[in-house]
């Protein structure tokens, strides 16, 4: 599936800034299920100076620093993109939660790289409450994508997608004691209990398509940024994406930005401003599939 | 348990006084045990002097001073020189380890660490690799401690902000000052050579022959002693995150003179908090864009920000594997026997008995290691199930018996135990050590504390030379010649912003109290006052509440009894003048890197014995009298120490400028209010004028007993020679912005500010001496000194923008705001 993805910040000032540094994540990743054709980010002004390269976590990073007082400032991605995952392996086919859990404490040879994911993060923190939820979808001898599936499924029917009643400062527990919340409240949930139980699970930002209502057109800027889990499934199988927010197996409706522990890693556009009194931000998203493209 | 005795460092097994010892204890024994203990006093009391860590009242307090004992400890050459390889080795080990975990990580995929020493540890920076620029580390520094068998065993590796290395300069300064004798005994190798080596590595570290700067998180640390004092062994800037900033990839130091490169920064900011753009939110600390400064190549920092991982205690225990690894070799100098307990066999040996496993939090290397022998059962029974719960955040480490070395106590010398930091740089090729080092002695064998306590008793470190030779320091580097300079452009905005306040703040507090003094001369005479000394009360009422010392409006002629209440409350710690004392104890620490010792022993100890005296008024007036006097001693030992010591540089410019407007805004008001009466009682203010500006005698001199307006505002106002008139203020104000400008190529004629309320003052003058009536004409006179004042206050704002406010306050959009628009809500 093909899409062109639209994504817009814009800062407003009510005084003038002097100097603004700003590092976003904005930048589709190449994947070998995901093949980026274009992709640009522009801002306005025009930066006076450009950093590009590669995070961490090996996404596209870029800071752009203006140095000249302004009152606004706009960064805006413009991509197309090919999405195609392939499907997930047979659950009953895949390993023993406990011995993913294994491997990834060992974090040796093909298993070190996905044991830093294990590791608790100031989002996804180590939450005695959290794992016990988590705990329930893998009871002894069951096999990690059964698991998976089922925890995906829990939080799906067991929370009430409610905007508004969170923030990003709003820890997991408070989010599993009210049972509702967002995307980025369920995916930070989902990992937090699966590194309780030693399991890889990393935070995976990006764009999921959305369908307007029947009868009506799609609005320009009405789409959003998405979130979801990578979960590991072992050195064999590696990483497979689900999204709890909808229950599903990511394969070519989402599309990917970047990838972290949590969200912090990956901010889509984060920065320090020198004077600029208060400030409002507004985003807008349209993500459109491209007709006639099926690869 | 193991048996394990104490080695003495200066005793040998047979009773015998080891031969590098022989001569230190021949002069110890002829000071004898009385004279050292006066020694001992003497060196706390130089300590206390120098105000090592900030002993100023209103700054942090500390509960124990910092402490150096008269008995250094000693180490012969071959000793230091044998130790001095096996640290050097190590810091090439821990180099090699830095370099695979931000690279290949072939120690995690060999399984040769495990991964939770990078994963679990906060000192871990995800940062994406920066350019390969030459070694990460340039300064390390090891604590070590020898065991019985006679082993040196590392037990802490620091390299992130390691601290110490100015409190072993000043050890040793101030040991050579107050017992030379001791000196004399043996040949010591002096520390001044390395610190030389090390300033011109850093020298040669800049790439576009920019400055170098040391990097302090500011007065607020409890280190900012050492920092200051750091910066001056390597003859470099100071800077705070505040007076950094980075344009197109360049560091820039804000300074008077403008924008100033730099391109080698000596932190001694923790990693994480260098730069608020990629790491933690530290737009106090850190500065905007660092980071992409590294990756440009145009800048260097020491050592590397991610280089604090390596300060896990739990690495120790691993080194000896790595070692051979990374460098085919086996470890010179070990560590201590350490073990990490989230291994699951380490940690069933911790179990076992046998040996006395001291416990340590695995991942914070300031945190002491703990033996639980010492704890009560509750204690023991916390520790326990914290290390059941997370074992991978513990390490169980065995020092064994630490050696000793003979210590000032009390009751004589005594072998106390001792850890030993020691210091190294890299420089052309190699690593080299300091000969000496930081000794702390271990008051509490149970408890071996992890970073630099804040108090105790430490040690000078000598380290003897065989022949006495190679005691001369590296040849100079080789540098252009410096084109001569007289002034101080290169003077951080921040430093001059608060010298500026200092200067202030110091005459804000000679007004008050020579209007408190006044005031408390007329409340003494009680029920005898005269009506004249009651009107005079009045305006001297509407002066103190001018100069914040009683509450606005407080005084009428009705509730002149409230006086001395409002004016007991003053004086005390929370009240106007005690508070500006705090003000002036801030502001002075500050600034201290660019006092003398002897500027800042002398403002300190004014500052000491006046403060002493107001907190002790107890609510009499003639106790009030008295902390006044010390309050104007206090602030003629800052003008007169100023005025002999200062260079006429940047630095007392702003001094001075801030004592100048200070004095003229207080004088102008001054004379405002007591010029406010009828005509006919013009001679009343006439006369507080000449008292509260000093000129009295001045006065009489010249127009004997005669009171007339003109002739009166033209000694406090127009007259230059008068050092407490208006007119003194402002040409001294013109001549120093006049200076400035020079210096920094002033755009703004702040000069000729100056210049214009100077005619202004002399125009009022006039307009007295002209009138018909010079009483009435007088009475006009508050009214336009509201315009000359209102012109004081535009020029003082005038300075502020043009010298110290370069850069609006730093802050933080996206995410880390807390904005709720930035959740995708899909």
């Amino acid at each position: 599936m093909r899409y062109r993805v639209y994504h817009e910040t814009l800062f407003a000032y009510s005084d003038p800034v002097d100097l603004g540094s700003h590092m976003v994540h904005l930048g589709p990743r190449a994947l070998a299920h995901q093949r980026v054709i274009s992709a640009s980010i522009t801002a306005e002004p025009v930066p006076s100076r450009i950093t590009v390269a590669r995070d961490y976590f090996g996404n596209d990073v870029r800071w752009l620093f203006v140095d000249h007082p302004h009152d606004e400032f706009s960064v805006l991605l413009e991509a197309e993109v090919d999405v195609l995952f392939p499907p997930a392996p047979n659950a009953w086919s895949t390993p023993l939660w406990e011995i993913v859990a294994a491997a990834a404490r060992r974090g040796d040879g093909a298993s070190s790289a996905a044991a830093e994911f294990a590791f608790p993060s100031e989002m996804a923190p180590a939450d005695p409450a959290v794992g016990a939820y988590a705990a329930i979808s893998f009871p002894p001898g069951r096999p990690i994508l059964d698991g998976l599936l089922d925890l995906t499924a829990r939080i799906n029917t067991e929370f009430a997608f409610r905007p508004g009643v969170t923030t990003i400062h709003t820890p997991v527990e408070r989010v599993l004691a009210q049972r509702a919340g967002v995307c980025q409240d369920f995916t930070h949930l989902m990992i937090a209990g699966l590194r309780a139980l030693g399991l890889p699970a990393r935070y995976v930002s990006g764009y999921l398509r959305t369908r307007p209502p029947p009868g009506k057109v799609a609005r320009r800027g009405a789409d959003q940024s998405h979130a979801w889990v990578g979960c590991w499934l072992g050195p064999e199988h590696g990483w497979v994406d689900l999204d709890p927010t909808n229950n599903l197996i990511v394969s070519d409706e989402h599309l990917v930005l970047a990838w972290g522990r949590d969200y912090g890693d990956i901010s889509p556009v984060r920065g320090v401003i020198l004077g600029g009194g208060e400030h409002t931000a507004t985003v807008s998203v349209t993500l459109e599939p491209m007709a006639g493209t099926a690869p | 348990m193991t048996q394990d005795t104490a080695r003495d460092e200066m005793v040998d097994g047979d009773g015998g006084v080891r031969a590098h010892w022989r001569a230190l204890l021949g002069v110890l024994t002829g000071i004898g045990s009385d004279g050292l203990r006066i020694a001992g006093r003497r060196l706390e009391r130089a300590f206390e002097d120098e105000g090592i860590f900030s002993v100023l009242p209103g700054t942090t307090a500390q509960d124990q001073p910092w402490r150096c004992d008269p008995v250094p400890m000693i180490l012969p050459e071959q000793e230091f020189v044998a130790l001095e390889c096996g640290l050097a080795q190590r810091a090439r080990l821990l180099e090699a380890v830095l370099a695979d975990l931000a690279g290949p990580r072939r120690l995690l995929t060999e399984g040769l660490l495990p991964p939770a020493l990078l994963f679990a540890n906060p000192g871990f920076l995800r940062l994406n690799e920066l350019p390969n620029t030459g070694n990460r580390l340039t300064c390390y520094a090891a604590d070590l401690i020898r065991g019985s068998d006679g082993t040196w065993r590392v037990l802490a590796d620091r390299v992130s902000t390691g601290g110490g290395i100015s409190f072993a300069r000043e050890n040793r300064r101030i040991l050579a000052r107050v017992l030379p004798e001791t000196f004399r005994a043996a040949p010591v190798r002096e520390l001044r050579p390395f610190f030389d080596r090390w300033q011109d590595s850093l020298r040669r570290m800049a790439p576009h022959g920019g400055a170098v700067a040391v990097l302090t998180p500011g007065t607020r640390d409890r280190r900012w002693f050492e920092h200051m004092f750091l910066a001056r062994e390597l003859g470099s800037a100071l800077v705070e995150g505040g007076d950094l900033t980075v344009r197109d990839g360049i560091l820039f130091l804000k300074s008077l003179r403008g924008l100033q490169r730099v391109d080698v920064l000596v932190r001694r900011v923790d990693g994480r908090l260098l730069d608020p753009l990629e790491l933690e939110n530290s737009r106090r600390l850190g500065v905007a864009a660092l980071l992409d400064a590294v990756r440009a190549g145009n800048l260097r920092i020491v050592n590397d920000p991610a280089a604090g991982v390596m300060e896990a205690p739990a690495f120790i225990g691993f080194l000896p594997t790595l070692a051979p690894r990374l460098l085919g070799e086996a470890l010179i100098v070990p560590g201590v026997p350490s073990l990490w307990l989230g291994d699951p066999d380490a940690l069933a040996r911790t179990r076992e008995g046998g040996e006395n496993w001291y416990f340590r939090p695995a991942m914070n290397p300031a945190a002491a290691a703990i033996l639980p022998a010492g704890m009560t059962s509750a204690e023991r029974a916390e520790l326990d199930r914290r290390i059941a719960e997370h074992p991978g955040q513990w390490v169980a480490i065995a020092p064994g018996a630490i050696s000793v070395v003979p210590s000032l106590t009390g009751t004589g010398l005594e072998p106390k135990p001792v850890i030993l930091r020691m210091f190294l740089i890299f420089d052309a090729g190699r690593w080299h050590a300091m000969p000496g080092g930081l000794a702390r002695v271990l008051d509490d064998p149970a408890r071996i504390p992890g970073g630099i306590p804040r108090g105790g008793m430490t040690k000078d470190v000598w380290v003897l030379s065989e022949e006495g030779a190679n005691l001369v320091g590296p040849s100079a580097l080789a540098s252009a010649p410096l084109r001569l300079r007289r002034t101080a452009g290169d003077l951080p905005s921040r430093v001059a912003d608060n010298l500026f306040w200092l200067g202030r703040h110091v005459e804000r507090a000679e007004r008050s109290a020579r209007l408190v003094r006044a005031a408390v001369a007329r409340l003494a005479r009680g029920t005898t006052m005269l009506p004249r000394e009651q009107m005079e009360l009045v305006v001297l009422g509407h002066c103190l509440a001018d100069a914040g010392v009683v509450p606005d409006d407080s005084i009428t002629p009705a509730n002149l009894g409230n006086l001395s209440r409002l004016l007991f409350a003053a004086v005390r710690p929370d009240g106007a003048i005690g508070e500006q004392f705090d003000t002036i104890s801030r502001l002075t620490e500050s600034v201290r890197d660019r006092l003398t010792g002897d500027m800042y022993a002398t403002f300190t100890q004014a500052m000491r014995t006046a403060q002493l005296d107001i907190f002790s008024v107890a609510d009499s007036l003639d106790g009030l009298a008295h902390a006044m006097v010390g309050i104007l001693r206090f602030s003629t030992a800052v003008a007169g120490v100023a005025a002999e010591n200062m260079v006429r540089g940047g630095g007392w410019i702003f001094l001075d400028l801030g004592r100048r407007i200070e004095r003229a805004q207080a004088v102008t008001s001054e004379i405002g209010f007591a010029l406010e009466q009828p005509a006919g009682r013009i001679e009343t203010g006439l006369r507080l004028i000449l008292e509260l500006c000093d000129s009295v005698i001045t006065y009489r001199n010249r127009y004997m007993d005669v009171l007339q307006p003109a002739p009166v505002l033209d000694l406090v106002l127009a007259d230059p020679g008068n050092p407490r008139g208006l007119a003194f203020q402002l040409i001294a104000m013109h001549g120093l912005l006049d200076d400035l400008s020079g210096e920094s190529g002033g755009r703004e004629m702040l000069a000729g500010a100056a210049a214009g309320l100077l005619a202004e003052a002399e125009a009022n003058v006039g307009f007295v001496l002209a009138a018909a009536d010079q009483a009435t004409a007088a009475g006009q006179i508050p009214q336009r000194l509201a315009a000359l004042s209102a012109g004081l206050a535009t020029l003082s704002d005038r300075i502020t923008r043009r010298y110290f406010a370069l850069l609006p306050a730093a802050q933080l959009v996206g995410a880390d705001a807390g904005e709720p628009d930035w959740r995708g809500a899909a």
